[in-house]
């Protein structure tokens, strides 16, 4: 039986590793003079770095190709062949797909795709799908607004492929959503960690036990939550069912995503990128597990708009361990843990927001939202954190008060002026959340 | 678990596919369904390929 099958590739997934190497250099080299002979923004690059195809002979190699930002992406857009600009590598009438990043960091980046290109979306997607035990017996509800931005429309073309029933959330509100959940008995379910708890909390308020609907496996993307151990313990504790993550980008694709195993790691689909780890300050390249750095990738079957060496700025480090899955995907070590542009010196400490996170969730008694401020009081950095108490946990405000600075003090080496706010009073988010602010920045 | 030999017969029937495929493609140039759908299939060969072709390679 199909279904009872583990791997989506029972090849590709459990190939030794030097082959996965092997594999990975040959299409390397095909993807590159793709672009080289195509993209006028690739050769450029390459040309002023003194780099053509066949000086590249070993990994060493490919480390001197420069890297792409997304910043270089920005500058070539809006220009012809409109509005993709010169990294686009075929002709516009072969381009099926607009998608968008979502302007996080800044003015959105355009991306082309062809069919061709959307197929291999989908199969990236479909070795998460069926990594994380979605088969074809599942009813997917997919609770996004389906539009420029990419989210999920993957996942609903991959959970077609792999030939499960896709029930479609569009412009559905949050309330109709849960009862289309309820109607239909779906039994899986994608959206961002903060939705996921959004959507449970939305049903508490209908008097609907998010954990009565039938949902057994969660697949999250868009923000680290499902990677974040206390984050992921509310999610699933609030649907009853597991909740898995993966990563993904709109200029990449999705190039990595946690087992059933849920051994602690994301496993990188290495058939399809090549995930190179840096280290920020010195540029050096990280192969020991432990260490930190920021992530290079290579799409190594994308062609519309090739994505070579990306700079992705998204943090994370080796794993020391093989998931007892059988995969030999290595593992990236509790997922993406936050983005280089993201982490900031306050009080000359480093502070990521995703360890914020992780203390404000494994507090019983808060709600699933906050809020950090940093500001400055003359020259002093100051911070606020936001929470949220509930209803019937007002009577233990001082010591939850005083676990949250113990855990915060302890997790970012940081103190922090503690608001407590009426439950439900902070924004709401439904996509990705905006829950850092440094107002230094002004 | 496939063998390097059922790989490689794998990819001989993907191969012959495509070229079938291709073959439609040229002659449904003043064909859009004919086109248009060979265009798709042969997308989704390039699926096969990356799956199973491929690793012929290593």
């Amino acid at each position: 039986m199909i279904s009872e099958q583990r791997f989506w590739n029972p090849v590709l997934e459990t190939l030794d590793h030097e082959k996965i190497r092997k594999l990975q250099f040959e299409k390397f080299k095909k993807i590159f003079v793709w672009a080289y002979e195509r993209s006028r923004f690739h050769r450029g690059l390459y040309e002023k770095a003194g780099i053509k195809p066949a000086d590249i002979q070993s990994f060493e190699d490919i480390r001197r190709i420069p890297t792409v930002e997304k910043s270089m992406m920005r500058g070539i857009q809006r220009k012809d062949p409109f509005p993709y600009g010169d990294a686009l590598c075929v002709p516009l009438e072969e381009v099926s797909e607009f998608r968008q990043t979502s302007g996080t960091t800044g003015q959105p980046v355009y991306q082309a795709d062809t069919w061709q290109d959307w197929e291999w979306w989908a199969e990236c997607w479909a070795y998460i799908l069926w990594a994380q035990g979605y088969r074809p017996n599942d009813r997917v509800f997919i609770p996004f607004g389906y539009n420029v931005f990419v989210a999920f429309w993957a996942g609903h073309y991959a959970a077609e492929k792999i030939g499960a029933e896709v029930v479609p959330g569009g412009v559905l509100d949050t309330q109709a959503r849960i009862l289309k959940i309820q109607e239909l008995k779906c039994t899986a379910m994608m959206a961002t960690p903060t939705y996921v708890l959004g959507m449970a909390d939305a049903a508490k308020s209908m008097g609907i036990d998010p954990r009565s609907l039938g949902i057994s496996k969660i697949t999250c993307a868009g923000e680290p939550g499902a990677s974040i151990p206390s984050t992921k313990k509310r999610m699933e504790e609030a649907w009853n069912a597991k909740v898995y993550d993966h990563a993904g980008a709109t200029e990449i694709g999705a190039w990595c995503f946690e087992c059933k195993t849920q051994s602690g790691g994301l496993h990188i689909n290495e058939a399809f990128f090549l995930v190179e780890i840096q280290d920020i300050d010195t540029g050096e390249y990280i192969v020991e597990p432990g260490r930190r750095g920021k992530i290079i990738i290579t799409a190594l079957d994308r062609q519309a708009q090739p994505c070579i060496r990306f700079d992705s700025k998204d943090i994370a480090e080796w794993s020391p361990g093989k998931c007892p899955c059988g995969r030999t995907f290595r593992l990236i070590n509790g997922g993406v843990v936050g983005r280089a542009d993201d982490i900031t010196k306050v009080k000359g400490v480093l502070l990521a927001p995703s360890a914020i996170e992780e203390v404000v969730r494994s507090i019983d008694g808060l709600s699933d939202e906050f809020e950090v401020i940093v500001d400055k009081a003359g020259d002093i950095d100051l911070i606020t954190l936001k929470v949220e108490i509930l209803k019937n946990r007002e009577g233990e405000r001082k010591q939850i008060e005083a676990k949250l600075k113990d855990q915060l003090r302890l997790k970012t080496n940081l103190g922090y002026n503690i608001e407590f706010h009426d439950y439900r009073s902070l924004t709401r988010y439904e996509v990705k959340a905006k829950r850092f602010k440094d107002l230094r920045k002004k | 678990m496939a063998e390097n030999n059922d790989i490689k017969k794998l990819d001989g029937k993907i191969q012959s596919m495509k070229k079938t495929a291709e073959e439609l493609k040229l002659m449904g140039e003043d064909f859009p369904a004919l086109n248009r759908n060979i265009s798709r299939i042969l997308a989704s060969i390039k699926m096969l390929e990356l799956n199973i072709s491929d690793l012929t390679a290593v």
